[in-house]
């Protein structure tokens, strides 16, 4: 008992467990309802916005810049999310444990971003403009090969999402048809589908946990690069960068691991798991984080070097639009909260070995997040139309300010995200029951003759 | 006529020696199973480990979806013959990116379907149960003919099952 509450370990009993994380899926009440009620109406400003912007900006491409960097955004910070429990699992890092679910339900919302490549589809311009072929990675592919290979990634990416948050939640839907009551014991009963812990069933749920991961990882990896080639660097004439699609993975894997820290931190403080999340899981995290804002200025900067010392004019006009332009200062905001901050704030062990470090690094690394996904997708959809077909971009736009639809459609997107997450966390504990249960069995604190530490087992 | 036995343990040892006990008795590997809320590392309880072939069916949907881009795209090209940037007519740069999504989808797809069929979704014969195993307490659970019901019941006395049920 002493080396649990050494080492901030989840209680051991199974029935404790098992009550205390289903329980949380019934609390809530007037709060909740308020936020939930404002959330949802919060979510249909996403619609509003998207209408308003078609009535206002339909013909006009230019305008769209911030629609284009809102979607960049969401699946920026919440696809790489999953990555927090995949690469532990293969690691066989057992600290992941309670915080996989938190990681699989942000990853699932990438519906939201299906939802924002709605307009996007209809202002994207098709492959051949006035007569002539423009520059992109489709080459005489069909006309509107981006829409519909790019929206099916997303699709694609959501459904990857999905069955992975399904697959890991069978057993937990079990524990619910065995443990609840009312509408809880319905939903566990057909979402179980007749899962009773046995051999084959355990195997299987390993095996498919397993695959659909693998798959995740191929799937996001591919989605970033389409959308980062097709909705920003083949809009702006000249702009050729095979670094770019493995800058915005990283980042967007910077900003999952953001999002899942963040969310962490609230299921901690006021879902009342402070038993469960603890600080072995936040060390970890930051440690991640730290490590990921390193690769962001590696990535970043092995892309920046090629255009500083080719000084070609379609390098000169790169660094104009994206770095020194109009959009500076939202670069030197960018850098700041994705590199610079994070890399001062978590080098230091006491700020990552805490609850508060991580969760303030996270919220500055997706400003930081947010204000790259800007930099790079407004500049880009704001040049003008007329100069596709140029070898280099001649004319740096002026910097364009969001409209009150951008607004309106960036509150509603993320105030949906938040609906998703909280609409699960009805059904599905934040925690997953069985995952506890698997790190209370192949995990101990105990005494190392006057230390104390871990034993963790990897089973073949 | 066949019967469900399930003997409860609330001591994993226990519950690996009925299986051990039900092996010595004669009752053949795979007639019996361990049930557990939390997943045992494979062989924990010396049980009969199957194989299964899920693995196959993500493997059989990217062949299938590899096939189908490369047929999609080498015949969109060859019956469109424009040669761009001097490069080949079939040139696999191009052809990638479509060839990587189609697999990835198809993939996935049969992962999907392979979840559905390796599981036999839903399950319509269940087994003996009880709501205790995901508290913690581990099932034995054994088909058995009525013959034998008796001597698969005294295996699971003789290990300290804290339960036996009959269905």
């Amino acid at each position: 008992m002493i080396n649990q509450k050494k080492h901030f370990w989840p209680p051991s009993d199974p029935a404790v467990v098992r009550t205390e994380l289903i329980n949380n899926t019934k609390k809530g009440g007037s709060t909740l309802r308020t936020i939930v009620v404002s959330l949802v109406l919060l979510s249909l400003l996403i619609m509003v916005g998207i209408i308003g912007k078609v009535i206002i900006d339909g013909n006009d491409q230019t305008q769209w810049g911030y629609v284009a960097a809102i979607l960049a955004f969401i699946l920026s910070a919440t696809g790489g999310a999953p990555m927090v429990a995949i690469a532990p699992l293969i690691a066989k890092a057992s600290w992941a444990r309670p915080i996989s679910r938190i990681a699989h339900i942000i990853g699932s919302v990438s519906i939201v971003n299906i939802i924002i490549m709605i307009p996007i589809l209809r202002m994207l311009p098709p492959l051949i403009v006035d007569g002539t072929r423009r520059r992109s990675i489709w080459f005489e592919a069909p006309n509107y090969s981006p829409h519909f290979w790019d929206t099916l990634g997303l699709i694609m990416l959501a459904i990857t999402g999905m069955a992975l948050l399904y697959s890991s939640s069978i057993p937990d839907f079990a524990v619910m048809r065995d443990s609840s009551d009312g509408i809880r014991k319905k939903i566990g009963k057909i979402l179980s589908r007749g899962f009773i812990g046995t051999t084959v069933q355990w195997s299987k749920l390993r095996m498919r946990i397993g695959i659909l991961s693998t798959l995740y990882f191929f799937v996001l990896v591919f989605v970033h690069f389409i959308i980062s080639v097709d909705l920003s660097m083949s809009m702006v004439p000249g702009w050729k960068d095979a670094i770019y699609p493995m800058y915005h993975t990283m980042s967007g894997i910077q900003g999952g691991v953001a999002s899942v820290i963040i969310l962490s931190w609230i299921v901690r403080k006021y879902g009342k798991n402070q038993n469960y999340i603890t600080i072995n899981q936040f060390w970890a995290l930051g440690r991640i984080m730290f490590a990921t804002s390193l690769m962001w200025i590696y990535f970043f900067y092995s892309a920046f070097i090629v255009f500083w010392y080719g000084r070609s004019e379609s390098d000169a006009a790169w660094l104009d639009l994206l770095i020194r332009g109009p959009m500076m200062y939202v670069f030197i905001i960018a850098m700041l909260c994705s590199f610079i901050i994070p890399w001062w704030w978590l080098i230091w062990n006491r700020v990552r070995n805490s609850f508060n470090g991580p969760f303030i690094g996270a919220i500055i690394v997706l400003i930081g997040l947010l204000l790259d996904r800007i930099r790079l997708y407004v500049p880009s959809w704001s040049v003008n139309p007329k100069l596709i077909h140029d070898k280099w971009l001649t004319e740096i736009p002026k910097i364009l300010y969001p409209d009150i639809w951008d607004v309106m459609i960036f509150i509603g997107s993320i105030s949906l995200v938040f609906l998703i997450i909280i609409g699960l966390s009805r059904i599905l504990p934040l925690i997953g029951v069985w995952e506890i249960h698997q790190l209370n069995l192949l995990s101990k604190p105990g005494k190392f003759m006057k230390a104390h530490g871990i034993r963790v087992a990897k089973p073949d | 006529m066949s019967k469900s036995i399930l003997g409860l343990f609330l001591d994993p040892n226990s519950a690996a020696d009925a299986m051990d006990g039900l092996k010595e008795s004669g009752f053949e590997q795979g007639s019996f199973d361990v049930l557990t809320g939390t997943p045992y590392p494979e062989g924990a309880f010396g049980e009969h480990v199957p194989q299964h072939r899920l693995f196959r069916f993500p493997a059989f949907g990217a062949i299938i979806g590899f096939s189908a881009s490369l047929f999609l795209t080498s015949a969109t090209q060859l019956a469109y013959p424009l040669i761009t940037g001097g490069k080949p007519i079939l040139s696999i740069f191009a052809m990638l990116i479509i060839m990587y999504e189609m697999t990835m989808l198809s993939a996935v797809i049969f992962s999907v379907i392979g979840i559905i069929f390796e599981s036999r979704l839903p399950n319509i014969h269940p087994s003996a149960y009880d709501p205790r195993i995901t508290e913690g307490y581990i099932g034995v659970v054994i088909s058995v003919e009525d013959k034998d019901l008796n001597k698969a019941k005294a295996v699971f006395e003789k290990t300290g099952s804290e339960e036996v049920k009959v269905v």
